[in-house]
Order: C-alpha cells, then structure tokens, then sequence
C-alpha cells in the first residue's frame, strides 16, 4: 500500500516531462531554458514525427506544443550587460543596419567602414564583425579598415560630452583624410552603461546623424 | 507582495480560491486527506532576460512618465488601477514624475494641456515617455479528466491547470512616437493534490537549495522581480533612444508632425 502511495506521489514526475520547476527540475535549471509556446500545427510542422497533427474533426482538448532550448552559455559567465547584447546581437545588428540603409540609400554606392563603441573589446569585436556581415548581406561594399584619430583628437574628444563628442570625431575623420567622399561610416554605440541596447550613428562628408 | 497584482491579473485571483486549501471546509478536507496546492512560475521568454539597470537606483531624474494601464485582455478595470499605481510607485521610486491612465486610447486623459484641446498641434508634449501595459492570456489548459483522477485517488494523482500569459509592453515618447515594444511571457502552473503537495514539502525540507524551494510567495517574489526589472530596464532603453532622437533633431522634436499650412 506504502508503495502504491508512494509511486502515486511522483507520478506525474513520470509521466510529465515539464521544463517547469519541479520535482526533477530546479528553478535555478528552468531559468537557464529560453521556451516558446507555440500551436500543435506549428510544431507538427517544425517537428514532424515528434508532435502528431491535429485531428481533422479536433480533439478533445485544445493542444499546444512548448518548445524549450538551453541558452548557450551559462547565466552568470559573462556579465549581464554583454549577455542581454549578446543573445539578441543578430536582431539588434540587423535593425540598426537596415535603419542606415533605408534612411540613406544615396550611400548604398560607398564603401561602409564600421565602428563599435563598447567597453569591452571581445563584445566591441563580435559587434562590429555581426554589423560587417549584416552590411554584405545587404548588397554593400564594406571595408575591414577603421578610421583612425591622431592622439591629441583622441584626448580632446575623450574629454568632451557624448553629444558633442561623436559630431566632432566624425568631422576629424573627414578632415585628416581619414575618411573620403567614397566612404560611410556607420558606428554603432552603447551610450550608458544601464542600456541593454545599442544606438547607430551614420558618418558620412563629415556630417554626423544619430539614426536610432 | 507587489506580485499579487500581476497574479490577480492572470486570473490566479479566479484560480487562488479554489486553491486556498486550508479555507476548504473540513468535510472536504476529510474526504481527500487534506489536499495541498503548488503553485509554480515558469518565464518563458523576455522575462527572465539579464537586467543590468538597478530598479533601487535614481535611473529617471527629471522624466515625465505616463502609465497607461488599459482594462481589457485578462485585467478588470479594478486589477488595471491597482496595476498602474504598483508600476508608477516603481518608477516614482527611482525619481521619475508619474502620472496614470486607464484609459484604453492612449494619450486620452493624458493631454491636459489647454493648447492641445484648442487643437494647436504644436503644442508640448504632456509627456516624455508613455509606457502602455497591456496583458492576455495565450493559452490556458484545464484538464477535467485530471479533477477526475485527482477526485478517484483522493487528490493522489494531481489535477493540473496551466496559464500561459504574455504582458506586452509598448513605450512612446510624449508626441507618440514608437521607442519600444516588448512581449513578456510566462505560465503558471497550478498543481492541486497530496502527492504532489507533500512530495513538493518532503524536497523542500531534505534536498532543494533555499532559492529553489516552491512556494506561492516564492512564486509572487519571482513574478515582481522579473516584471519590475524589466519594465525598469525596457523603459531606460527607451529613455536612451528617446534622448537620442532628441539629440538628433536641431529643434528636439523628431515626430511632432506640423501641417505644412500651418508650418511658420
């Protein structure tokens, strides 16, 4: 009877497999899972043999499938700022290109130079490589090469508010030769320290434009 | 307690009764050897994402935000007022000037000023930001079959009932530009039954970790946590952007669109 009892009690840990805090499951665990509640014809689709199709005169109870997926790395393995950028780079890098591409398509014919401005250097690298790949998939010329500041800009820019800071590096750029009337520059800029997102800036004769 | 709001909002206020077992009357609780309830919060997506700006903090000095808390969806007008105040107490809190609105269109009780009702388009926004809380219910599950088993087995096997819930989020400036939108989304399961009950208080007590234990005020912590840190975060992006769109304008007014027989 003891048995029969006990086996009741974990009974649905048997028979449901739930990515919900549990009895199998901790929460620290189910935290780490990124789910999807998606219909039973979606996931019939996306997952043909594992999730059956609805009947076609229906079914007793409604259907739905969740579709969970661990993230990639580890919470707490990078810090949560390069982490909230990180895991949406791909959408954050394609809607801050497609915003310089569609404001301006008279500079669809220059060559784009690309330029991160983030604290960390390994996350300032993926950005600007994520940012390149997503100008090429757009059909443009784009260059590996950065502009470069002579030290006694880099000093007086540094020194100088955001606002005012951005404007004259882009003015420098145009002239000390840096940049040419065949480039454009688009920058791609984390402001504060407390913003999961990222803004574009568009450099091009000179002229400095926040786009997002 | 702040989580109770968005509990009541996802109907658990229609679901918590019923599980309040210890209210049950004692008949019922001599039928089905006292009965135990758990429930458990699941993010799913957007909730449980990083948040990197401190809610305790002075984040909106000097910001004018309306909340904007339309009934509608699974909110009564009641549990969408009592909403919009918990939210504007949050961001009052990290020094922004807040102001309500229930209304479902949006900018309707906010604009005050007598220049706007004279109908003059140019006239200043009320308002820097408007966040707009909206909130459904994706999916819901309530098996009859499981109350049956859980009814044969006196509450033995557990009688599951699920809720899935998205609360979206959308943030404009004052002249109703789009600076941000967002989906939360999250599922509270309710088990009701013994087994479950007892083998849930059996792993808190020998096995699980403090911060793993079940528990409905574990579940209300959770809940506030996750949807007051992202509402903080959300709105300080769109803060950034909006600032930024100011900057990007000589006169710092990006959208405010003026009729051109009206233009100076």
């Amino acid at each position: 009877m003891i048995i029969v009892i006990l086996g009741l009690l974990f009974l649905p840990t048997l028979i449901h497999k739930d990515p919900a805090p549990g009895m199998t499951m901790s929460r620290t665990r189910s935290r780490t899972l990124e789910c999807e509640r998606i219909t039973a014809e979606v996931a019939s689709q996306r997952y043909p043999g594992k999730v059956q199709p609805s009947r076609p005169r229906g079914e007793y109870l409604e259907r739905s499938a969740l579709v969970c997926a661990e993230r990639l790395v580890r919470p707490g393995l990078r810090e949560d700022r390069d982490e909230a950028i990180l895991s949406s780079l791909q959408a954050l890098v394609a809607d801050l290109t497609s915003s310089a591409v569609d404001l301006h398509p008279e500079l669809a014919s220059r060559t784009w130079l690309v330029e991160a401005f983030y604290p960390s250097a390994p996350v300032s690298a993926k950005l600007s490589f994520a940012t390149k790949n997503a100008l090429v998939e757009r059909g443009l010329l784009v260059s590996d090469r950065t502009p470069t500041l002579s030290a006694g800009d880099v000093d007086v820019l540094t020194r100088m508010p955001p606002e005012q800071a951005y404007p004259a590096a882009c003015r420098r750029y145009n002239d000390n030769g840096s940049m040419g009337a065949e480039h454009a520059l688009l920058a791609i800029v984390s402001r504060d320290p407390r913003e999961t997102i990222l803004h574009a800036g568009l450099c091009a004769d000179g002229q400095w434009s926040w786009l997002k | 307690m702040a989580a109770r709001a968005l509990l009541l909002r996802l109907r658990c206020a229609r679901l918590l009764p019923r599980l309040r077992c210890a209210r049950l009357p004692a008949i019922a609780l001599g039928l089905f050897t006292a009965p135990g309830c758990v429930h458990v919060y699941q993010p799913l997506s957007s909730l449980h994402r990083p948040v990197v700006v401190d809610p305790q903090a002075a984040n909106f000095q000097d910001l004018r935000l309306s909340v904007v808390c339309p009934p509608g969806g699974l909110v009564s007008r009641g549990e969408a007022e009592v909403l919009c105040e918990r939210v504007s107490k949050l961001f009052e809190n990290q020094g922004a000037t807040v102001t309500t609105s229930g209304s479902d269109r949006i900018g309707e009780d906010l604009a005050e000023d007598p220049e706007q009702e004279t109908g003059d388009p140019v006239a200043a926004p009320t308002t820097d930001l408007v966040l707009e809380l909206r909130s459904r219910e994706t999916h819901f599950t309530n098996d009859p079959l499981s109350w049956v088993l859980c009814v044969g087995t006196a509450t033995l096997v557990p009688a599951y009932t699920e809720s899935t819930f998205a609360q979206d989020v959308i943030i404009r400036d004052g002249t109703g530009f789009l600076l941000a939108s967002d989906s939360l989304q999250g599922r509270i399961i309710r088990t009701f039954g013994f087994g479950t009950w007892a083998g849930n208080k059996v792993l808190d007590l020998v096995w699980r970790k403090k911060e793993d234990e079940l528990s409905t005020a574990q579940v209300y912590a959770e809940v506030s946590a996750d949807l007051y840190g992202q509402l903080s975060q959300l709105v300080f992006n769109a803060k950034m952007r909006w600032q930024i769109l100011e900057e990007a304008t000589p006169n710092g007014r990006a959208t405010s669109p003026v009729p051109a027989e009206r233009a100076p």
